[in-house]
């Protein structure tokens, strides 16, 4: 690692014999404290994987939220006349089958993307932190109970279990939402019940039980702040798995429906016509592979930094 | 080790001007500041410090295993004359394997757990081209059996898993010798054992220092296993080198006021039993700042003006050097250093010998015929594999009282179930049988529900002074948190953290601080403060110094004897550190594989012992002194496991005065006329 160490070499002023030592002290671990934070800092900031991924998903977020803003055209006006044009001065990577600007169905496509990834991701987090920790800390029967249930639900493969549920409700965002949330939560829950387990028979826990907490306030006050961690690195990587899982559903027309438009149908409707331009089907995979990317540099530099067992073979 | 009397011939390792930094987030932590010290052939040198001493620091940095972040910035090392820190990687390693070898503080670790000893010894000797596998082997034997493995030849087919505790340590040892290396390290080579393991194993190290005429370096803190095996000792403080000298030099006439303070704050050398012990106020430098003058002004007690601003030079002393303005030079003290039996060092504020306590005072705890029992095997598994018992006693008929205001020191080695005991009676491990009360109160068959309200009146102390604090929470918000259990109303709870700060003597900044930005020392206070949170009248502490430093364990426990005094509390005190329980525990409770042996007024079991086995801890501590060298092990053997409990007496394998009768028939509690309790069929007195 190629960090700048000079400003570290700065001598400290010598420390002031007047003063209490107490507070000396205070200072020196105010002091040490701040250095670490900065330190921290400076090694995201340097590390070219965390700022890519950092200015790669701060442009989704930005794209998505201000769509409606940015969006040259309304997503699902129809104009005959020009569709499949190509790029033009008008329709910046050109237009589809129907005539829509594929530069706005994008910008659109990016808000169901970021919907299903902040509420799928959101919502499996909570749930399979919860469950984890219950799994973990709680009597061995639900423990095992509890862990044959996520095997179970991880056994199906994602695809499978779409089908089978399309075949009996029918495609819709919500059905996409659903199987993303009920697919990922084993992941973190199961993060989280190992993390659960190496604490419970820890001596804080222990000492908390001693005076008398409850089992919700040892969970939610001292187990949850020391596993959370661990699970927000995951969230993160886990972000474009929900997003190609999105738009693999959709492509397959399993998940949000026409006219709404999502990267998925924007690669699937650019598949059928493909003899006749690319452009459908390059704009719709680039925003996808950026955001997949995005996700993944920053979710490793986190990891990098905040868990240095993992990374630190330097 | 005077420098000029012996020729460079005589000198095995000679280190110069040793300085080591490591890059942290934090920032340069200066760990070694131009450490030099020799070691003569033949000898055993120690190596002593508190932890942030660097100790270790220089026994990784001869051996060339420093970790990534480590840098030598100035010095050498020079082994036989040539400088270990030039070596090639691969000339190292020859030295490593063949000429220095190091014996570990944890065994468990140190050894691989996947191969046997046979495998692991072969490996050690992989430089042997010339011998074959069967003298490879039989020279594994030899060691073994020397190191008093019994029947080696099938032992050295086991694996690490099947040894015990004291066996690893010695099989380690045995590896460590394999080669006959010219210089043997050891890093805290007891601290894992039980105090009998540890007097076996220094008599082991001593016997195979003298056979094989090894050169020893041994890294302590433990200033009886240096007195005891050492014949010079390097004192270290903060990352330097403060003193060197003979053994009997340094315990009989040091020159440093670190080496006089450390030696003074040593329970173990205290004559008498005080109720205040001495500390050495303060805390050890941040190695991450410039430093000037001398490193130890800041906790100094003679600490002169020229001290903060001029480094002190080595001066020479009667066998050594020591680096203070004391000792010589233009600030020399002629009546520096004060006879021995004059404290140096404060004893911690005021207040007169607190009265014992009264013999009628209230019983606070009566733990009555108490049993745990844990299971070994499944209901299940048990069936099928025919187990008729698959359980283990623990704690087995405990009977145990703590009155108000009395300290009782419950005191055994690891796996006696002491620990079990202290958690039994919090309910924090079910009991199986028998009873517990509180101020008169049965509790052990109360629902936890109403049980919690008498937590309050009931707290516990930790072993890891860390690692019992919820490590992202606020001291302010930790200690506090008593009191946001039991919704106790009508209370600022911020005034209330510094009332609580205030009662242990922690400074209010350290309010804002989290568990790993506080010392040992720190963290203890703060669980000194959570336990006193909700005024309980019974605290029961599991091991309250371990994980602190000598000079710093004092400051606790005067502190804990000062609350007592204040507000009358009622202490469990569970420990195996026999030199600290006697200057605080009125009465004490030996407890030996989940029975107590002994119970009786402390002071009166430290003159005279009943049980065999209270002789053997009694006598088995190693003295901070070296005229007082033992020159036996009283008792062999270690602990068994509780899952084969003798038939007869659980200690008689290991008693010297074992006969016939203890081996058929279990001693009961005997209670003498003086009221001291014991379990043996030949008491002592």
């Amino acid at each position: 690692m190629s960090v700048n160490r000079s400003e570290l070499d700065v001598g400290q002023p010598a420390v002031d014999s007047s003063r209490l030592p107490e507070e000396a002290l205070e200072d020196t671990m105010r002091e040490s404290a701040a250095r670490e934070r900065r330190e921290k800092l400076r090694m995201f900031l340097t590390s070219w994987q965390g700022m890519t991924g950092l200015i790669l998903v701060l442009v989704f977020f930005a794209s998505a939220i201000f769509a409606p803003w940015l969006a040259p055209y309304d997503p699902n006006a129809i104009d005959i006349a020009n569709r499949l044009s190509g790029p033009t001065a008008a329709h910046w990577i050109g237009t589809d089958q129907l005539g829509r600007d594929t530069f706005s169905r994008i910008l659109y496509g990016g808000r169901v993307a970021l919907k299903i990834a902040a509420i799928g991701v959101s919502v499996s987090l909570v749930v399979g932190l919860i469950l984890g920790m219950i799994a973990g800390y709680g009597p061995r029967w639900l423990d095992n109970l509890l862990l044959l249930l996520f095997d179970t639900v991880r056994a199906f493969p994602t695809i499978i279990l779409a089908l089978a549920t399309v075949a009996l409700t029918g495609p819709s965002l919500e059905l996409v939402l659903a199987i993303v949330i009920i697919t990922s939560i084993p992941q973190y829950a199961r993060v989280a019940r190992t993390a659960t387990l190496s604490l419970k028979a820890a001596d804080f826990i222990l000492a908390e039980r001693s005076l008398g907490a409850s089992t919700p306030r040892i969970l939610f006050h001292h187990v949850m702040p020391n596993v959370v961690g661990p699970l927000l690195i995951l969230a993160a990587m886990e972000v474009p798995v929900v997003v190609t899982v999105e738009a693999g559903l959709s492509f397959l027309g399993l998940g949000v429906l026409p006219p709404t438009a999502s990267w998925g149908t924007i690669l699937n409707e650019g598949y059928l016509v493909i003899r006749d331009t690319p452009w459908m089907v390059i704009a719709g995979g680039i925003p996808l592979i950026l955001t997949t990317l995005g996700f993944t540099f920053l979710g490793e530099a986190l990891r990098d930094i905040f868990d240095p067992r993992m990374g630190r073979g330097r | 080790m005077p420098k000029d009397a012996q020729t460079a011939q005589d000198t095995l390792l000679d280190i110069r001007d040793l300085s080591v930094e490591f890059r942290t987030p934090r920032g340069r932590v200066k760990a070694l500041r131009n450490v030099s010290f020799e070691v003569p052939r033949r000898r055993i040198v120690g190596v002593v410090g508190e932890s942030g001493s660097g100790k270790s620091t220089v026994l990784w940095a001869i051996l060339g295993l420093l970790s990534g972040n480590a840098r030598v910035s100035s010095g050498r090392i020079d082994f036989e004359g040539r400088d270990m820190l030039r070596m090639s990687e691969d000339e190292l390693r020859a030295a490593r394997g063949e000429e220095v070898s190091v014996v570990f503080q944890d065994p468990m670790t140190s050894q691989i757990p996947v191969l046997s000893y046979a495998r692991q010894m072969r490996d050690i000797l992989y430089r042997r081209e010339k011998m074959s596998d069967r003298e490879k082997r039989r020279r594994g034997i030899g060691m073994l059996e020397r190191v008093g493995i019994p029947d080696p030849e099938s032992r050295l087919d086991q694996f690490p898993h099947q040894f015990s505790g004291g066996m690893r340590q010695r099989a380690g040892i045995a590896m460590a010798l394999l080669t006959e290396p010219k210089l043997l390290l050891a890093d805290e080579p007891t601290t894992a054992l039980d105090v009998t393991m540890e007097a076996q194993i220094i008599h082991l190290l001593q016997e195979l220092q003298a056979e094989f005429e090894a050169t020893v370096v041994v890294v302590s803190h433990n200033l009886g296993l240096i007195a005891e095996l050492c014949d010079d000792v390097v004192v270290m403080y903060a990352g330097e080198v403060v003193e060197t000298g003979d053994v009997h030099d340094i315990f009989h006439d040091p020159q440093h006021p670190y080496t006089r303070a450390l030696l003074e704050c040593d329970p173990a050398r205290l004559p008498e039993r005080s109720a205040k012990l001495p500390v050495i106020p303060g805390d050890i430098p941040d190695l991450t700042r410039r430093l000037g003058g001398c490193i130890f002004a800041d906790r100094c007690p003679r600490v002169m003006e020229v001290c903060r601003t001029d480094t002190p030079p080595d001066q020479p002393t009667a066998s050594g050097v020591a680096r203070c303005h004391l000792v010589g030079g233009p600030h020399a003290d002629p009546d520096w250093p004060p006879p021995l039996d004059v404290l140096t060092v404060r004893t911690g504020e005021g207040g007169p010998r607190r009265a014992a306590p009264d013999q009628h005072a209230a019983p606070v705890l009566e733990v009555e015929e108490l049993n745990v029992r844990f299971r070994t095997a499944g209901a299940l598994p048990a069936l099928v594999r025919r187990i008729e018992d698959p359980f283990v006693d623990a704690v087995l008929d405990v009977s145990l009282g703590v009155r108000q205001g009395e300290t009782v020191g419950l005191v055994g080695e690891s796996g006696s179930g002491k620990t079990t005991l202290g958690r039994a009676v919090l309910k924090l491990v079910e009991a199986q049988a028998g009873s517990v009360r509180f101020e008169g109160q049965e509790i052990r068959t109360l629902p936890e529900a109403r049980f919690k309200p008498l937590r309050r009146d009931m707290a516990m102390m930790f072993q890891d002074p860390v690692g019992s604090l919820s490590p992202r929470k606020s001291v302010r918000a930790l200690i506090t948190e008593p009191l946001q259990i039991h919704g106790v109303r009508g209370v600022d709870f911020d005034a209330e953290a510094e009332r609580l700060a205030g009662l242990v003597r922690l400074p209010k900044a350290f309010l804002s601080r989290y568990p790993h930005e506080l010392s040992g020392g720190q963290a203890r206070r703060v669980g000194v403060a959570r336990a006193l949170a909700l005024n309980p009248r019974l605290i029961i502490a599991d091991e309250p110094t371990a994980g602190l430093d000598v000079s710093v364990q004092g400051e606790i426990l005067n502190l804990m004897a000062e609350l007592q005094a204040e507000h009358g509390l009622g202490y469990l005190v569970i420990t195996h550190n026999l030199p600290v329980v006697r200057h605080i525990a009125d009465r004490l409770a030996i407890m030996y594989l989940g029975r107590i042996v002994e119970q009786g007024d402390a002071e009166e079991i430290f003159a005279q012992p009943a049980h065999p086995y209270t002789e053997a801890l009694v006598r088995g501590v190693p003295q901070p002194d070296p005229d007082r060298r033992r020159t036996h092990v009283s008792i062999s053997g270690e602990v068994p496991s509780l899952m084969n409990r003798p038939k007869g007496c659980d200690f008689v394998a290991r008693c010297p005065y074992a006969q016939e009768r203890c081996r058929i028939e279990k001693p009961e509690h005997r209670v003498q006329p003086d009221g001291r309790v014991h379990a043996c069929h030949f008491p002592l007195r």
